[in-house]
């Protein structure tokens, strides 16, 4: 062990890193397409997914028109869930502006609303709801019930409801009501955002590292130069690990960046250590160098190698847990996202900017993806190598 | 009109002979659509949440199976000395719901029994889906399962998708967004190439006008583009049961236009931009990650902040996803789509010239 590490570090590898470094040095080209596109994607990417339901336009066809219905209207547009959109007179139009998409949500109230309540029944309104957006719809139905239920109680305490109020003593005689106390834990503002972007950093490393990892091992060999590495004195893997090191002190940088960013500008909270997700984010680069030296290694030209990556990052970020919870996936599908990275680092990002945790509860995670970088780049140094040999 | 079917018998040579581009148009669009469909969806239906009984009574054990008999949410078990929150890490637990003791006192007694319910907020949209179906379920439990006695009544109807599938919205999405792909890359690759191999010259010296030159161009990736929809309206129509309501024709019109609009951006970008390297990233920035994100794929534009959500307008893809949701689940046909299909037209046409511009001269540039 302590031969090999003597041996790594020797003049030789230095030198060689150093011949890496400078080539980076020339060509800005490569440490700019290493900064900009992901500071880009994590700002683009977490400020534009958005799943937060709110605004819905919402027509109202409103036949009753007494104040009683004008109230159930303020009602449900003075939350923030809905907002209203206009009035409708016939069923016809309303329906059609919810087929142009006009409006994503319609209540029509009947003509007899007002006067079945002061009689004491019950009133019934019909909520429309695009449904085509799943998640929305969910969401939206979940407010509609509650607005409409709220409001039904105001009305019943208020006294309107002299029925009704008999009604309920009788029921509530039998039992109490149970009062569900909800309290959101990590992250009681419900931002969005917090999701969105610890899962897009995890993806930015493993994504942006193959990249960039494949374009670097490729241009040697397009240029025709690696034969004259292969004359140097120096091993395969020597050369190997020249090339790896710049490239992951430069992404590094960028991981350091984005995680400034994440904090900067979408103000996800840092509970956990620091060196946690530093060290995650570590692994989750090695890789993604190992998957790009890895295509890399299959093709010959870079385009070839932009071409296959095709191939290998949708299902690699499909497939992760990083945009969308992972049990929204197939039941099939979710064993998968075990072998990701992705999801790995998901998690522990996840974990201890958000949660807190510490190594104690994540270690599992961590292990995973120490597996996968050793595998990934010790696969990948075998396969450059016996294309060098 | 022969020179350009004699442009399109020429590109369509090429492409068959590159196994790799073939991969990519046939082979690759499948996988994702299968993949992406089905996985990028928010809505998740069998969350776990884990219970602490302090309580243990009939009362209380009959409030949990009104948890149990929910299929958005199932219960798991966790012991009582460890803290809910442990569940949360792994998502072993979305949420943990607490009963007091004195939870069945208290129903007895008439007065309000409180239970704590502690959602995981980490991600947000899941949380408020499970604080939602909790809701719910207290609502039900509350009313007695006895008559409603709530004043007023809200009945739901939830149109178009009724069953709340989110597969009926992602798949149409990704069917977009690899529509909006592979056809793209594969003419801005063939473009750059004749860039980069000088091929071009050739082109120059013939007697080819540039208009009919990428109009050949043009037409073979537009079926090459129609081609890969086929397959791709099949697994639709198959694993994601999906089906045409009311009239296709709208459709069907939206998306040979829709070919026809990337085919004319991908030429676009190989004609403006003669290297192969650089058009796989613009490629892969308009055709990919402006119609991901910026086209309702999975969130709802109305979520982009204003200061970003006019780029949408701009996003090709827009249209067409609209389009093809209308076709798959609403069924309003013509009237709600005839101008979007304008639009796709317009936008292909206006990448069309764009590239007949920097083609015009038929000149090498100096």
């Amino acid at each position: 062990m302590q031969n090999l590490t003597a041996r790594v570090f020797n003049h030789r590898v230095a030198a060689l890193i150093q011949k890496e470094f400078s080539q980076v040095r020339r060509d800005r080209r490569v440490a700019l397409s290493l900064i900009v596109p992901p500071v880009l994607q994590l700002l683009l990417f977490g400020s534009v997914l958005n799943s937060k339901v709110e605004n819905l336009r919402l027509g109202v066809m409103d036949d009753s028109r007494t104040p009683q219905s004008r109230e159930l209207v303020a009602v449900l547009t003075d939350s923030r869930s809905f907002r209203l959109s206009g009035y409708y007179l016939s069923s016809k139009q309303l329906s059609d502006a919810i087929a142009r998409g006009k409006i994503q949500a319609g209540v029509v109230i009947p003509y007899d609303y007002a006067r079945t309540l002061q009689r004491g029944r019950q009133a019934s309104v019909q909520f429309i709801l695009n449904a085509m957006d799943a998640n929305t719809a969910t969401i939206a139905r979940n407010y509609a019930e509650g607005v409409i239920a709220t409001y039904g109680m105001g009305l019943r305490s208020s006294g309107l409801r002299a029925n009704g109020r008999q009604n309920d003593s009788r029921g509530s005689s039998h039992h109490g009501q149970v009062d569900l106390q909800v309290s959101f834990l990590y992250n009681p503002g419900l931002v969005s955002s917090w999701f969105t972007v610890t899962g897009i950093f995890g993806l930015l490393c493993i994504l942006n590292g193959s990249l960039v990892a494949a374009a670097t091992m490729v241009r040697e060999r397009e240029a025709g130069t690696i034969e004259q590495l292969l004359m140097s004195p120096a091993s395969t893997s020597e050369i190997i690990i020249a090339k790896i090191t710049p490239l992951f002190f430069l992404l590094c940088l960028m991981a350091l960046f984005a995680i400034s960013l994440m904090r900067v500008v979408f103000h996800v909270p840092f509970h956990g250590s620091f060196l946690v997700v530093a060290g995650a984010a570590a692994l989750c680069l090695l890789s993604g160098i190992g998957i790009g030296t890895f295509i890399a290694t299959f093709t010959k030209s870079a385009e070839q190698a932009q071409l296959s990556s095709f191939f290998v990052n949708p299902p690699v970020a499909s497939l992760s847990g990083a945009l969308t919870p992972m049990e929204a996936m197939p039941h099939w599908m979710q064993p998968l996202a075990q072998f990701n990275p992705i999801y790995h680092f998901g998690v522990i990002a996840r974990g201890s900017m958000l949660k807190g945790s510490g190594i104690t509860t994540l270690w599992p995670h961590f292990l995973a993806l120490l597996a996968f970088t050793v595998v990934l780049v010790s696969l990948s140094v075998w396969r450059f190598r016996k294309q060098l040999g | 009109m022969r020179r350009i079917f004699a442009q399109t018998k020429k590109e369509f040579t090429q492409i068959l002979r590159d196994r790799l581009a073939l991969a990519l148009v046939l082979v690759l669009p499948l996988l994702i659509l299968l993949l992406l469909g089905s996985a990028i969806s928010l809505t998740v239906t069998e969350l776990p949440i884990v219970v602490q009984d302090f309580d243990d009574s009939t009362a209380s054990r009959n409030f949990i199976d009104a948890f149990r008999a929910s299929n958005a949410l199932y219960v798991v078990s966790w012991p009582s000395n460890r803290k809910p929150e442990e569940s949360f890490n792994g998502n072993r637990g979305r949420a943990a719901l607490i009963i007091p003791a004195h939870f069945e006192r208290n129903i007895l007694r008439g007065s309000s029994a409180p239970v704590q319910f502690l959602v995981d907020g980490s991600d947000a949209n899941t949380a408020n889906l499970v604080a939602g179906n909790a809701i719910r379920i207290i609502r039900a439990y509350n009313a007695g399962g006895g008559a409603d006695t709530a004043p007023v009544k809200a009945e739901i109807r939830l149109w178009y998708n009724p069953g709340l599938s989110s597969d009926k919205y992602s798949g149409p999405g990704v069917f977009v967004l690899a529509m909006s792909m592979f056809p793209p890359l594969l003419a801005s690759l063939a473009m750059a190439k004749e860039g980069e191999k000088k091929t071009i010259l050739q082109v120059y010296v013939s007697n080819i006008p540039a208009q009919q030159y990428l109009l050949g161009k043009i037409i073979a990736f537009t079926l090459v583009g129609i081609a890969e929809s086929i397959p791709l309206i099949i697994l639709l129509r198959t694993y994601f049961g999906l089906s045409f309501v009311g009239d296709p024709s709208p459709f069907l019109v939206a998306t040979v236009l829709y070919a026809f609009c990337v085919a004319s951006f991908g030429v676009m970008v190989g004609a403006l931009i003669p290297s192969r390297v650089a058009a796989i990233q613009v490629v892969a920035l308009g055709g990919f990650l402006l119609v991901f994100l910026l086209s309702g794929l999975i969130f709802p534009i109305d979520n982009i902040p204003p200061e970003l959500r006019w780029i949408s307008d701009f996003v090709w893809g827009k249209y067409y996803i609209y389009v093809v949701r209308d076709a798959f689940l609403q069924g309003s046909g013509w009237p709600s789509t005839w101008l979007r299909n304008v639009v796709i037209a317009f936008m292909g046409s206006i990448f069309y010239f764009l590239a007949w511009g920097t083609m015009r001269r038929m000149q090498v540039k100096a």
